[in-house]
């Protein structure tokens, strides 16, 4: 059964369509990219599937629970990390984790909690305020939250925004390793280097809609000899970089 | 293997422990909250014989309950609804009435806590005593008083998005209430004056924590003061519910 089931997705903001027809599955052990420019869709996608919107029509199951009649049940079931930092920046990263751990219904004893914190390579900042952090040690308590409670999906929106390369780096490893465990990822994205390196799957999305669904090779094999994908070229080969600026177009965005 | 829910006590305890903890990490804007009032208090020493120790406390627990809800609760919930911090939770099994319950329990012990300070030192400072049912009915008094303040906090968080404009719209509020309502309470601004604020928030509030505290005094006007406040709380506690967003985008 995949963790993320998403059919006919519409939403709109008053007479904006921001979303039309939607469709994409994400699948155990499975990173699925969402690519798109600037107000493509992506993040109206990603808030109706986390159920902070409502669509207006469309279906939306993760695993197998629907968003709209089971939430509870579908936020219980992913992870979600967020754009922007989203935690109280008086609290402790320990006071953080053991927050989260509640309100996912976790027992966290003080073994498990330096565990974690072992993990993320946190132990000598477990007393240090959330605000107080760097970007990369922000991300990581992000992710770490993300995935306390070992959701069946694990949604991160941009998540190596603003990260230096070792962080990006150890990040994506940590991507793997929840792939590794089974974890479906959906993951939005601006970077196509990081989209060729991590997913599985990639689905393009522009002006509201889905373009293409496909692997990163399969993308660039299938869409190397389209003229627009070709005159987008800048290295003498076809990248992802490439295909996506040729079926989006590189018009700026706002 | 089927999600499981957590229970909602489990939930609930977790969000309290945060937001008490986040309250106590910020308790210097806490201790200004509580200042303010018990300043109010020790400055109207004098006129304790002349207008009753309860008119003067009901007073000083009002102007702190109004810091409480306006300056307090809806700057705390417009800076933290920018940050995403509501949206972090809401993507989470966490019912979003148990977010929002969370940190009204909070609010309710500041005001647990600003009453009882005010009547410790309205005691060694100024000798004030009540019976014991006058200090029970003025809690209570003072909690259902506090609610009005804090629904009215909900209102300008639902009605303005940036927290910016949140803070400088709740100090002008706060300043128009405690000043308007104290020259007016004490019949410096007028009649007309004097009775509009007589049946405002301000009014009804300083009246019913004042018969809370001295409960023979209660009448028929501070049973439609009490009636006041209620009807009060339930129309900003309506529109502030319905015109909140949790996103500030």
């Amino acid at each position: 059964m995949p963790v993320l089931q998403v059919e006919k997705l519409n939403v709109a903001y008053g007479n904006f369509q921001a979303v039309r027809n939607v469709s994409f599955e994400v699948q155990p052990g499975e990173i699925f990219g969402l690519l798109g420019p600037n107000g493509a869709g992506k993040t109206s996608t990603l808030s109706a599937v986390e159920g902070l919107i409502k669509p207006i029509s469309g279906t939306i199951k993760v695993a197998g629970y629907s968003v709209r009649e089971e939430s509870m049940y579908a936020r219980a079931s992913m992870g979600v990390q967020l754009q922007a930092t989203s935690f109280q920046a008086e609290l402790t990263v320990s006071e953080i984790i053991r927050l989260y751990a509640g309100v996912y219904g976790l027992n966290l004893s003080k073994d498990r909690l330096e565990a974690i914190l072992s993990d993320i390579k946190l132990q000598d900042a477990a007393g240090k305020r959330y605000g107080q952090l760097s970007g990369g040690q922000q991300q990581r308590v992000s992710l770490v939250i993300a995935t306390i409670h070992e959701p069946k999906l694990v949604l991160l929106d941009e998540p190596t925004t603003g990260l230096d390369p070792q962080s990006r780096r150890q990040l994506w490893e940590r991507m793997e390793a929840m792939r590794e465990k089974g974890h479906g990822i959906l993951l939005t994205t601006h970077s196509m280097e990081e989209a060729e390196s991590v997913c599985d799957r990639i689905a393009i999305i522009d002006h509201g809609q889905v373009v293409t669904i496909d692997t990163p090779q399969a993308l660039i094999d299938s869409n190397r000899d389209r003229p627009e994908v070709v005159r987008a070229s800048r290295k003498g080969r076809i990248t992802l970089e490439d295909v996506f600026i040729g079926l989006t177009g590189n018009t700026v965005r706002s | 293997m089927p999600t499981t829910l957590p229970s909602l006590s489990t939930v609930f305890s977790s969000l309290l422990r945060a937001d008490l903890t986040t309250q106590w990490r910020n308790r210097k804007s806490s201790i200004l909250v509580v200042l303010v009032p018990v300043l109010i208090l020790i400055s109207w020493k004098g006129l304790i014989d002349k207008i009753g120790a309860a008119f003067v406390i009901s007073n000083c627990i009002t102007v702190g309950l109004i810091a409480i809800g306006l300056m307090g609760y809806s700057n705390s919930i417009a800076r933290d609804r920018d940050k995403g911090i509501f949206q972090r939770l809401r993507v989470a099994p966490a019912p979003s009435w148990s977010i929002m319950a969370s940190r009204l329990t909070v609010q309710l012990l500041m005001i647990v806590i600003m009453s009882t300070v005010l009547f410790i030192v309205g005691y060694k400072y100024d000798h004030v005593t009540f019976s014991i049912s006058g200090y029970i009915f003025g809690f209570a008094m003072a909690v259902v008083g506090g609610a009005v303040y804090l629904s009215l906090g909900q209102v300008i968080v639902g009605l303005i998005k940036n927290p910016e404009t949140v803070n400088a719209t709740t100090r002008l509020v706060y300043f128009a209430f405690i000043v308007i309502g104290m020259f007016a309470e004490l019949g410096v601004l007028g009649k007309e004056i004097g009775d509009l604020v007589k049946w405002s928030p301000y009014g009804t509030v300083k009246r019913i924590v004042s018969a809370g505290l001295e409960p023979a005094t209660w009448n028929n006007q501070t049973t439609e003061a009490l009636l006041l406040t209620l009807g009060y709380t339930a129309v900003f506690t309506t529109l502030g519910i319905k015109k909140f967003r949790w996103d500030s985008k």
